[in-house]
């Protein structure tokens, strides 16, 4: 199908992106980072445009349905929420570091998606279970969450290389990134957002079970993982805004709730629950 | 919500507990162990699934982990101490915290203090040319215009204003501990107040009472269900499309309602609520047979019947037979068969079984026919029986739940997301502006400002209103 082409070839966009904002870095030159910015803007109009056209596939098949049905389908909006956060980030905060770390998450979940041979790309139809009005909204703000804790990570691991630089051995590819204030400020925002994202995820999550399963929470390991997860952000923003903790401690913190959303999302898989159609 | 103080109650009893139940660190312990917990529940499997897991087990290792409640700790008793002990922790941390933060709400800061004034960066800082004349009432009403609440001071040389907004933003975090409290107490509302249940209803049948899940007992519903119809619909790939139900509530005996459901769109009669869970076919009460008898000329007659019927008479009279049983999958593998009672006018009644895939069973187990009487279609001479179809009928399986929690749930849900938003995206800002009278006959307009958080936006705020004042008393248009 030529959605499943297109998202394919999406996939060496970014990652051509990601080595464009690498020679940035190394090079300490403004030109390689404009062409990052520029492919990877490319790489996502490629890309909306194909998760478009597999939306409209899917209706002129007649099994129309929302492209958030499986784990090829999330991954894709995975991909893309995670690029289209980082490039507002870009267009906010001025500075184009972050695409070092942002691209290649997204490269990852393209590449995934599109050569892992257990990964299944054609257009399915919805099984009973997921038709409902809730599918768009609890997948949406799922993944708003879980890019957003993908950026937090990118960040985390950005104050931990300059933090170490300003500390002792300066490293010139540390020299283009923030200060460590602005990471760490600017960690706490993407934390913020994850944090409410994936709160209205899991809501939207429990309203719907509350209609197909009849029951709002059944501690399936994926609803498990969740709660997992939204507890090691709430222990993140807590130590933040009551003990007034920053810079190291938080961002070694926010590394394992990172783990946690790769764990809720891909881990959960291999144990037994209600989520199985996010498998494959 | 900056750092606080813990208020130290008097010092009775209540004094340790309250000291206990207070701390952060408790907290951080709870949610740590809850995790680890947590954690653990999704590594062994919990339930129905447990069961098979727990045979692999060798007995001691089972018996600790049935003892400590492993197969079902989401719902065991020291699972619930944890999340009580939670409960309480946040809402005594919430009231001990309460009075900083409605201190902070109701504080009025004077309208003269220095100390925001003090580093105060140039930009923040303009002269006006000439009297004051009605100077201070257009700073007032140009912050009067912004601010809700606005206070000044003014002497001889000085005039001083104070202006906030935003004291609600330090009780949204008393509003996301109120919603957890909220969903928390709405789930044990449930588990106590309400149940889980489940019910087949085979099409056509009607029901009662309900299968209690967890617990080996059912429960009278106070009115009946029958299922009127089920249908199942599948896609080309022969992936599921649809299950409904078609469903009658009868009160007394009288139809109170018809309701329809499907995946997604489960019904409420009554405060129980009804979900489509399961379906599954079950062997229906009409047999489609064929009597072959032997002789000159050879016939055969196909004949109906009811599983438990009423008795048949043979085509040629010899006597009669009725249908015993029914299996839908005799043995599990030798296919749908009926247990046939032959009661002869002159003799004993014998029974023996009839399958419908005679062939695919003779293939495999050759002989077996001819071996057991039981199982020889012609045993009762000289007619041989063939089973045509055994009809099947389906059954419903629905998910029968009442959760009178269900509402706060969704109230706290509400009230998390909103009290996020105040204290994520809300702050309480003070906002100080100063108007001086100069020695060489100029007026100096200072303006300051403190954040309860989001010091960004506090600078850009200060940067518009410090430009906004000099543009309106400087008379300047640009």
């Amino acid at each position: 199908m030529l959605n499943a082409t297109i998202l394919s070839y999406i996939t060496f966009f970014y990652f051509a992106a990601f080595l464009f904002y690498l020679l940035m870095l190394i090079m300490h030159r403004k030109a390689p980072g404009l062409i990052a910015t520029g492919i990877s803007a490319a790489g996502l109009i490629g890309h909306t445009f194909a998760i478009a056209l597999r939306w409209f596939e899917s209706y002129r098949m007649g099994i129309g349905h929302a492209p958030f049905s499986n784990l090829y389908e999330s991954l894709i909006f995975f991909s893309w929420m995670i690029m289209f956060l980082y490039l507002l980030v870009e267009w906010r905060t001025r500075n184009r570091t972050l695409g070092a770390f942002a691209t290649p998450l997204a490269f990852l979940a393209m590449a995934y998606a599109s050569f892992s041979p257990g990964i299944n790309s054609q257009i399915q139809p919805l099984i009973p279970a997921l038709k409902s009005n809730w599918l768009i909204s609890h997948v949406i703000t799922c993944f708003v969450g879980y890019a957003a804790f993908g950026l937090s990570f990118g960040l985390s691991l950005m104050y931990l290389m300059k933090k170490r630089s300003e500390a002792g051995s300066p490293r010139r590819i540390t020299r283009l990134l923030p200060s460590t204030g602005m990471l760490d400020e600017l960690n706490y925002q993407m934390v913020v957002i994850g944090f409410l994202m994936l709160t209205l995820g899991i809501i939207t999550g429990s309203v719907w079970a509350h209609s197909a399963w009849g029951s709002y929470w059944s501690w399936d390991p994926k609803e498990t993982w969740s709660l997992i997860t939204w507890l090691v952000y709430a222990a993140v923003l807590h130590s933040r805004l009551v003990r007034g903790w920053r810079g190291k401690k938080i961002a070694v913190l926010c590394l394992v709730g990172f783990a946690c959303v790769l764990f809720t999302y891909f881990g959960v898989n291999y144990l037994a629950g209600l989520h199985s159609y996010a498998k494959s | 919500m900056a750092q606080t103080t813990s208020r130290t109650p008097p010092d009775t009893k209540v004094h340790f507990l309250w000291r206990f139940f207070s701390s952060v660190k408790l907290t951080i312990a709870l949610l740590i162990i809850l995790a680890i917990t947590s954690i653990a529940g999704t590594l062994i499997p919990q339930q129905q699934e447990a069961l098979k897991f727990a045979r692999e087990l060798s007995p001691w290792v089972f018996r600790l982990f049935a003892a400590l409640d492993l197969f079902d700790m989401y719902h065991a008793f020291w699972f619930r101490i944890f999340l009580g002990a939670l409960t309480v922790n946040l809402l005594v941390c919430s009231i001990d915290r309460f009075p900083t933060a409605w201190g902070r709400f109701r504080a009025q800061p004077s309208p003269e203090r220095e100390q925001p004034f003090e580093n105060l960066p140039e930009e923040q800082a303009f002269l006006v040319e000439g009297n004051p004349g009605d100077l201070p009432g257009r700073i007032e009403a140009l912050l009067r215009s912004r601010y809700k609440r606005v206070h000044a001071a003014k002497d001889e040389t000085r005039s001083s204003w104070h202006a906030e907004k935003g004291r609600y933003a330090h009780f949204g975090v008393y509003l996301v501990h109120l919603s957890v409290f909220l969903i928390l107490v709405g789930g044990l509302i449930g588990s106590f107040l309400g149940f889980q249940g489940f019910v087949n209803i085979v099409e056509g049948e009607t029901i009662d009472e309900i299968a209690v899940r967890n617990r080996m007992e059912t429960m009278p519903l106070g009115f009946e269900v029958r299922c009127d119809r089920f249908v199942v619909e599948f896609y080309e790939s022969g992936a599921p499309k649809e299950y409904r139900s078609d469903l009658t509530f009868l009160v007394d005996g009288e139809v109170a309602a018809e309701r329809a459901i499907r995946v997604n769109h489960p019904t409420e009669f009554e405060g129980v609520t009804f979900y489509q869970s399961s379906y599954g076919s079950t062997p229906g009460r009409r047999v489609h047979l064929h009597l072959m008898r032997a002789g000159d000329p050879p016939a055969t007659t196909p004949v109906d019947a009811e599983i438990q019927g009423p008795a048949v008479e043979l085509p040629g009279k010899e006597g009669v037979f009725r249908v015993l049983d029914a299996n839908p999958n005799m043995m599990g593998v030798m296919g749908p068969a009926v247990l046939i009672g032959v009661k002869p006018h002159d003799g004993d009644e014998m029974q023996f079984w009839v399958f419908q895939n005679v062939g695919a069973v003779q293939e495999r187990f050759p002989g077996i026919f001819g071996h057991n009487p039981r199982l020889n279609p012609a045993a009762f001479e000289p007619y041989t029986f063939v089973l045509t179809q055994l009809e099947s009928r389906y059954y419903t399986g629905l998910q029968v739940n009442r959760d009178p929690g269900v509402p706060l749930v969704w109230a706290g849900c509400f009230m998390m997301v909103a009290g996020f938003i105040v204290t994520f995206f809300m702050s309480h800002r003070h906002i100080w502006v100063r108007l001086d009278r100069i020695e060489n006959g100029a007026n100096r307009v200072r303006i300051a400002g403190r954040s309860s958080k989001n010091p960004v936006g506090l600078e850009r705020e200060l940067e518009r209103l410090t430009g906004d004042l000099n543009r309106l008393l400087n008379d300047r248009n640009d």
